[in-house]
């Protein structure tokens, strides 16, 4: 009997003990957390200097680009879209073309496999791989 | 010529074999089964079999004063060298970042060391004295190195018995757990989903985490120092990023090395004449309760936070609140998955089982200050 109510007062001040060291353990954590995060502040209060000035320019090269474009003839459209837009998209839809042509199958290929003209998605990637071997520190 | 003399130094091994000793070579044949077939902790349980026969083997010269088993033993058991090696390791393979996302898991850590002291209780109802009944307490933490750690200092006759039970155990988590989550838990409360919101960690946190932890746990429980102090260090190394080939060497070579010399060292304990007790029937079986009452405790504070969060909290996190690290997360995920597929629970698992991780040490190093020990 003695022996079990020894036995009763180790659990109750074990277990005491280990809620209140682990307690005091995640308050800690949360203060080091919040520290931690204390510091964001600064660098978003960094950002949102940079994206002030960011409208602030914005805003001047509107008004001057206004300025200059009453001054300019107005720019050319092809069927109610600007010229240069649909140029882009020409250019765009003929490099799509030319990129699907070179890694179709090898009969519709403009360049051989293992040609040093060209470098299909997977074998850039594994170039790019193996010239990059650099792992960041602290991973 | 051949005369009497003779045959029976020929025959002396034939001579010396004992049913104790084939006993325990056979149960060194189960642990070779279990480690190679099944697969159960196979880097543990296979030494501590080889460790186990040898030792059982008739007049093993292994076992003399200069013995090599003697010799491992005497090297990192006797002082609890081992132990405090392989913790470096572990610190060094474990990613306490989901605990710092979730720091008010360190809680259910807690809870879940609460069968350590139940166990402890029904050891004492069974006539063990108090330092074996804290030292079988111990494998309730499911934490192998604890339970050397400690038992290895309060009841150093115990060592064999109770190392097979925490490391066996360990193994057969995916075993224990289920049904006792099954049997506290609805099927409501298990498909309960936790949202998951990342939060960013910085390297600095990272590195300053081990170092609050030992200074803070070490000043409250200097018992617990060389515990806490090696698995910290293994996990400042890690994440400072420093010291690469240290982390390396702690977690692969050094390891493995001390996990062999651990194995055999604990194996040469089970000597049949010792271990061959009932007193080994009641440590097995009180620590399969210690486990089982450990994640009871870890699924009911679960359940009493869900309550208090108003159902937000999925009482099988609680489960992974021991020290099993990473099994139970894993076990955990699995059986939230089999109630909604889509519930992903690994992160907040992961987060509970590394505060389990802490907490068994922490509950270690009460468990030795209450007991007086040092």
């Amino acid at each position: 009997m003695e022996n079990i109510s020894w036995g009763l007062e180790m659990t109750v001040l074990g277990m005491g003990l280990v809620f209140s060291l682990l307690i005091l353990l995640w308050l800690l954590l949360m203060i080091v957390l919040k520290l931690d995060k204390g510091d964001e502040p600064e660098e978003s209060g960094q950002e949102a200097d940079e994206q002030a000035a960011t409208v602030e320019a914005e805003r001047i090269a509107a008004v001057a680009g206004g300025a200059v474009g009453a001054q300019t003839p107005e720019r050319p459209t092809v069927n109610g879209m600007p010229a240069d837009l649909v140029a882009a998209i020409l250019v765009a839809a003929h490099k799509h073309r030319q990129t699907m042509r070179r890694q179709a199958a090898p009969l519709a290929r403009a360049v051989w496999p293992g040609s040093q003209l060209f470098a299909s998605r997977w074998l850039a990637t594994g170039r790019a791989r193996q010239i990059n071997d650099w792992q960041p520190r602290g991973k | 010529m051949i005369d009497q003399e003779m045959i029976g130094a020929l025959l002396k091994g034939v001579n010396g074999v004992t049913w104790q000793a084939l006993v325990m070579i056979a149960i060194s044949f189960v642990l070779f089964y279990l480690a190679i077939v099944k697969d159960y902790e196979p880097l543990l349980l296979l030494p501590i079999g080889a460790g186990c026969m040898l030792a059982n083997l008739p007049l093993s010269p292994l076992m003399d004063k200069h013995g090599m088993l003697t010799i491992l033993y005497e090297a990192g058991v006797g002082n609890e060298l081992y132990p405090l090696l392989i913790f470096i390791g572990i610190g060094a393979l474990t990613d306490f970042g989901p605990l710092l996302e979730n720091p008010k898991f360190v809680l259910l850590g807690a809870a879940g060391q609460f069968g350590i002291f139940l166990t402890l209780l029904l050891a004492l109802a069974l006539g063990f004295k108090r330092n074996e009944a804290a030292s079988i307490g111990i494998i309730g933490a499911i934490d192998g190195p604890t339970s050397i750690y400690v038992s290895g200092i309060l009841a150093k006759h115990m060592l064999g018995p109770i190392t097979v039970a925490a490391y066996s155990y360990m193994s057969l988590v995916p075993i224990i757990m289920p049904p006792v989550i099954y049997a506290l838990t609805t099927k409501e409360e298990r498909a309960i989903r936790m949202p998951y919101s990342q939060r960013r960690i910085s390297r600095r946190t990272r590195i300053m985490f081990p170092i609050i932890v030992t200074v803070v746990i070490g000043t409250l429980v200097p018992f617990a120092t060389p515990l806490i102090g090696m698995l910290m260090l293994g996990n400042l190394m890690k994440e400072s990023g420093a010291v690469e080939r240290l982390t390396k060497a702690s977690s692969n070579e050094i390891a493995n090395m001390v996990t062999l010399f651990l194995g055999l060292a604990i194996g040469s304990t089970m000597v049949g004449v010792e271990f061959l007790k009932t007193q080994t029937l009641f440590i097995l079986v009180l620590g399969l309760l210690a486990f089982g009452l450990d994640c009871a405790a870890g699924v009911c504070f679960a359940k009493l936070l869900n309550w208090l969060s108003g159902g937000k909290v999925n009482p099988i996190i609680g489960a992974a609140g021991i020290s099993a690290f990473p099994m139970a997360a894993r076990v955990c995920q699995r059986l939230a998955q089999r109630e909604n597929f889509d519930n992903f629970l690994l992160m907040h698992a992961m987060g509970a089982n590394a505060a389990g991780q802490i907490a068994s040490v922490v509950a270690g190093g009460v468990v030795l200050a209450l007991m007086g020990a040092g």
